[in-house]
């Protein structure tokens, strides 16, 4: 490329009457070794070997240069730090306090302002040391003599605090460059909505204790993954923390008290905070729930799948039925299932009179076993215990008599005392009603054998 | 150095991934290496991760790595570790023999020789040196071997034998360089790719291509063997104004601008005082290229003729404090105790050498037991060394002078002087030349001379590595021109019609350009109108101007001779002009409002001429003319 050198002369309108020299050649060109080096001898080869003509070779060397430029701007300074980039260094970071470390912000120092959270920690390891290179008071002094360190004590402090776990998740805990607002979520299309949720939650979940956070997900996720999701959050162990906010204890004060005093104080702001987020949390999570288009999907769904799963099991090809038949199969249905409700019915309610009926008779009979077992008893006395008349019944006879009748009526049912005691009662005679008694005995059969020697 | 250096950069490729520890020059296969092949002293150069040219030590920590070897019974010494041997053992040392490549035996002068001397019948130079050879080993018996428990070997068998070993100077050439090779890949970490050798200005055709073939018999990849004095000038990227200007290399002249800027065309002189030798070029610049108008060179003027003004020193001084005669440096037919001590002076001073010109103080000298069993320890400043120096000082400038005459020039027309060669770091000398010149002259040597020709060497072969993008062979570059091109004969200049000067007013081509040749010049226009331009040729004068000092008022006090006789002498102002010679042809071009005024001159291979004029940002308005 030539360049354009200005002269140091200056020209104004040309006198009247010049009038231009005419052209004549230049002389003739002299002879002289060159030496074949540096990069205008290689221009000038070049230009001679392509038979190029000074504008040819203008452009290319033009077109070249942008193709270095883009190649240079494709790399960034990727080149040696890959994947990093290169951030600007507005004079406000570069001029900022050290003392000031808690209002500064560790990641812009560093040149990692679009990565934050993100950053691993080989990238803040790199971007350290390469602001570190280029920030060293030394080379400072070396270049415009100023003994000015302070940016590079604030480079230090962002090191230190990003690369020890626990401060960075303090600073990362109230990293005040990432907005946490959530735009008004009701007046989203559900594409919009969804849209703004992936990107909330994907910001919220940087503070769980676990990891990997589930999605917010798409539009069209299965009820398991948003269900998933929504007990995740419901269940959010957050690991952020407040410290960042505590106010200073004075070191230097001997005061035990107050230094107590600032810690208690701290310590309850710690938990007011933390419980804030909580619920604030907890809060977008229920709004969220409350106007996930996805939920209404799930709902309609499951409904209509439980009504298709009804008409699945009356019939096995639902759909050939017209609606009038199926209206009579439905009628028809209920009918029957009427129907058998009620002969079940009746038939529990007639087994269960007939069994009480049969419990009254039995326990009726009982009591009366008692008044039968007198009555015969009386019959057995009226007629002077089968005695000839006259004569007073020994009292053993007695005793005998009664006591085999108590037998009797042990051995036999209270029915067939029931029939004893009517059939002693119609003859009312002593001799018969010895007989009757007699053949009871014998109908006893086995049982009654050699127990009896009055009524035998 | 080396070490830590190569450690540092294994550390860094286990720590970071391997992208990152690339060298810039495109990709790490590419590796550049350039020499400085001196013929006292090497130097090597390569491109560092930055893309930028460093002088590079070799693992003995040195960057000026002495043209020495030394054979030492079984041993091999190459390099500085050699040079010490030259007291005892000079018959087996070989020096300087890089200047005799090429040569053949008859045509060397063997008379400067002084280490070991030259075989007489070979056709090539070739030297012999007594060495021991490791004993031929017993003939191999298995038997023996088995039973080796038992018979002991006779230890006579395994003494080193005599011997004379014959080593033609290539074959030296060759081992030197492959020693320059293993250090700079010790520091690479791989093998350079690339490489450009340098060669002493005067040096022939011939002798170029033995260099070369030396160069690559020692496993060096050489892509050019370039003119030391164009090492010089690819190291300062003279003419590259801008980016010379971003690195610092503009040197600063007493007057005039600070090393703002430079001329795209300017004649500039190389001085490369080496050890042994001072070479002068005088060298057209156009906007990057260098055209040859004259070289010369003296081979006794050096960095040694400076070692024996201290010998001559120091001996004195010793005879004062001791009363034993020594007078130094010592011929050859003197005694063997004053040729030790000779010897072991010279390496003392080489010391105070250095010293000298690297740190303003004064530099101290001692030796041990120099003479009769007495010690020699003194010091010298800078200004007596001066003082003892001047007369080399003069004969420089002197050479100086007269070559630049030879080239039909007057040192005022001369726009710098590069320094090269550790021998022009005495100040004494810059300020010396400085003098010469026109005080708006700067006498350059913000690289350090030692090492320019070296990074210069390492620059050059970067520029033809990346030839590879414009998919150019090196070759076909480097053939396309002859030993000689054509190139304008004289300046091209301007004229602003109405002003009457037998003067241009300014040179757009100056003389000396290879052609096809292009400028560009704006120049601002004041007021909306007609503007022309009248081209002419010119020619290159010198304009003489007498001033008569102003007579210094006479104090009492000051009647020193020598004030009276400068005094007396009228101070001569040399200014260098371009009268007009013959007119080329006009443009005029209707300016609309203020701007600049763009100039383009191109002067075709055959000669031919073309013109253009241009209001900037106006194009469409061209005044233009062909011849």
């Amino acid at each position: 490329m030539a360049s354009i050198i200005t002269l140091p002369i200056k020209l104004s309108t040309v006198p009247s009457g010049w009038k231009k020299p005419t052209t004549s050649k230049p002389s003739n060109p002299n002879q002289l070794p060159i030496y074949p080096a540096g990069p205008s001898f290689i221009g000038s080869a070049r230009r001679q070997i392509l038979q190029r003509s000074f504008e040819e070779d203008d452009k290319f060397i033009i077109s070249a240069k942008e193709k270095q430029l883009a190649e240079k701007e494709d790399k960034g300074d990727g080149s040696l730090y890959p994947g990093l980039g290169e951030e600007e260094e507005p004079s406000h970071v570069l001029s900022q306090d050290p003392k000031e470390w808690k209002k500064q912000d560790h990641y812009a120092v560093l040149g990692l302002g679009h990565l934050r959270y993100k950053a691993h920690d080989e990238h803040i390891r790199i971007a350290h040391r390469r602001k570190v290179l280029r920030h060293h008071p030394d080379k400072k002094a070396a270049q415009h003599g100023a003994n000015d360190d302070s940016f590079f004590k604030c480079i230090q402090k962002a090191h230190e605090t990003l690369t020890n776990n626990d401060k960075r998740r303090q600073f990362d805990s109230v990293d005040w460059n990432i907005e946490d607002e959530v735009p008004d979520l009701k007046s989203l299309s559900p594409e919009q909505f969804v849209d703004v949720c992936n990107k909330v939650f994907s910001r919220e979940g940087r503070f769980s204790k676990v990891q990997p956070v589930p999605e917010f997900g798409s539009l069209d996720a299965p009820k398991k993954e948003v269900e998933g999701f929504y007990d995740f959050f419901y269940n959010f162990d957050s690991w952020r923390s407040f410290e960042w906010h505590d106010k200073e204890v004075n070191e230097g004060s001997d005061n035990r008290d107050d230094k107590r005093f600032t810690e208690k104080k701290n310590k309850s702001e710690r938990t007011r905070r933390k419980k804030e987020d909580n619920t604030r949390l907890r809060v977008l999570v229920d709004d969220v729930l409350a106007l996930d288009p996805r939920i209404k999907r799930i709902k309609a769904e499951e409904k209509a799948a439980r009504d298709a799963k009804k008409k699945g099991t009356t019939n096995g090809v639902p759909k050939a039925l017209t609606p009038a038949e199926k209206k009579a199969v439905e009628e028809k249905k209920k009918k029957e299932e009427l129907e058998k409700k009620e002969a079940d019915k009746k038939a529990l309610e007639a087994s269960k009179g007939d069994r009480e009926a049969a419990k009254k008779a039995k326990e009726a009979a009982r009591k009366n076993l008692k008044k039968w077992k007198k009555s015969i008893a009386t019959v057995i006395s009226s007629s002077n215990y089968f005695q000839p008349e006259g004569t007073s019944p020994s009292a053993t006879i007695i005793e005998k008599q009664l006591s085999e009748l108590d037998l009797i009526v042990d051995l036999i049912e209270p029915e067939q005392v029931k029939e004893l005691k009517e059939k002693i009662e119609k003859v009312e005679n002593g001799k018969s009603a010895k007989d009757i008694l007699i053949e009871t005995v014998k109908s006893i059969g086995e049982k009654g054998q050699d127990k009896f020697t009055e009524f035998a | 150095m080396i070490n830590v250096a190569s450690v540092r950069g294994h550390a860094t490729i286990g720590f970071f991934n391997f992208r990152y520890f690339r060298l810039r020059p495109k990709d790490a296969q590419m590796t550049i290496l350039g020499i400085n092949f001196g013929q006292s002293y090497a130097s090597i150069a390569v491109i560092d991760k930055e893309g930028h040219p460093t002088c590079i030590a070799n693992e003995e920590g040195e960057r000026q790595i002495a043209c020495a070897i030394s054979y030492v019974g079984e041993q091999v010494y190459i390099g500085n570790g050699a040079k010490p041997h030259l007291v005892k053992n000079g018959k087996n040392t070989i020096m300087g023999f890089r200047n005799l490549l090429g040569h053949t035996y008859d045509e060397v002068d063997h008379t400067t020789i002084l280490t070991a001397p030259l075989l007489a019948d070979s056709k090539t130079p070739a030297y012999t040196v007594d060495i021991l050879v490791p004993p031929p080993k017993p003939a191999s018996n298995p038997r023996s071997a088995a039973a080796s428990g038992t018979a002991t070997p006779n230890p006579a068998a395994l003494e080193p034998v005599p011997s004379t070993k014959t080593i033609t100077v290539p074959e030296v050439t060759s081992l030197f360089l492959s020693t320059l090779l293993t250090s700079a890949t010790d520091f690479l970490g791989v093998k350079p790719t690339a490489c450009v050798v340098s060669a002493p200005t005067w040096f022939t055709s011939a002798q170029h291509d033995a260099l070369k073939k030396a160069a690559q018999d020692a496993g060096i990849a050489v892509l050019q063997v370039l003119d030391e004095a164009a090492a010089v000038l690819v190291g300062y990227r003279v003419g590259l104004s801008e980016e010379r200007k971003s690195r610092g290399l503009l040197g600063k002249p007493e007057e005039g601008n600070a090393g703002e800027e430079e001329k795209r065309d300017k004649k500039v002189v190389v001085l490369d005082m080496g050890e042994t030798s001072l070479a002068v070029s005088v060298v057209q610049v156009s906007e990057g290229e260098y055209t040859v108008l004259n070289k010369g060179r003296d081979d006794r003027l050096g960095g040694r003729e400076f070692d024996n003004l201290l010998l001559k020193h120091f001996s004195k001084e010793f005879t004062k404090r001791t009363k034993v005669a020594l007078d130094l440096p010592c011929g050859p037919d003197a005694s063997a105790a004053d040729k030790r001590a000779d010897a072991k002076l010279v390496l003392a001073v080489e010391h105070t050498k250095r010293s000298l010109s690297a740190s303003s103080g004064a530099a101290t000298c001692a030796v041990e037991s120099l003479k009769d069993g007495y010690d020699l320890s003194s010091s010298i400043n800078r200004l007596r060394f001066d003082g003892l120096a001047s007369n080399v000082y003069r004969q420089v400038g002197n050479k100086l002078n007269e070559v630049v005459k030879e080239a039909g020039l007057d040192l005022a027309e001369i726009d710098e002087i590069l320094l090269a060669g550790a021998s022009t770091l005495f100040t004494g000398l810059q300020q010396h030349l400085s003098l010469l010149v026109s005080p708006t002259t700067p006498v350059t040597s913000t690289i350090d001379p030692s090492e320019v020709i070296a990074i210069g060497c390492a620059l050059q072969a970067l520029h033809l590595e990346n030839l590879k993008e414009d998919n150019l062979k090196v070759e076909d570059v480097l053939s396309s021109t002859k030993e000689k091109v054509d190139v304008t004969s004289a300046p091209i200049g301007l004229i602003i019609p109405g002003q009457e000067s037998d003067e241009l007013v300014a040179v757009v081509i100056d003389a000396g350009a290879p052609l096809p040749v292009r400028r560009r010049v704006a120049i601002p226009v004041e007021k909306a109108g007609l503007v022309g331009l009248e081209l002419w040729e010119g020619k290159h004068e010198v304009k003489i101007t007498k001033v008569e000092r102003a007579p210094i008022e006479k104090s009492e006090d000051d009647d020193e001779d020598e004030d009276d006789e400068e005094e007396e002498e009228d101070e001569e102002i040399k200014t260098p002009i371009t009268k007009k010679v013959k007119v080329l042809g006009g443009v005029q071009v209707d300016f609309k409002g203020e701007g600049q005024l763009i100039l383009e001159v191109i002067v075709q291979r055959n000669g031919g001429l073309n013109v253009k004029a241009w209001q900037e940002g106006n194009e469409s308005q061209i005044d233009s003319f062909e011849v």
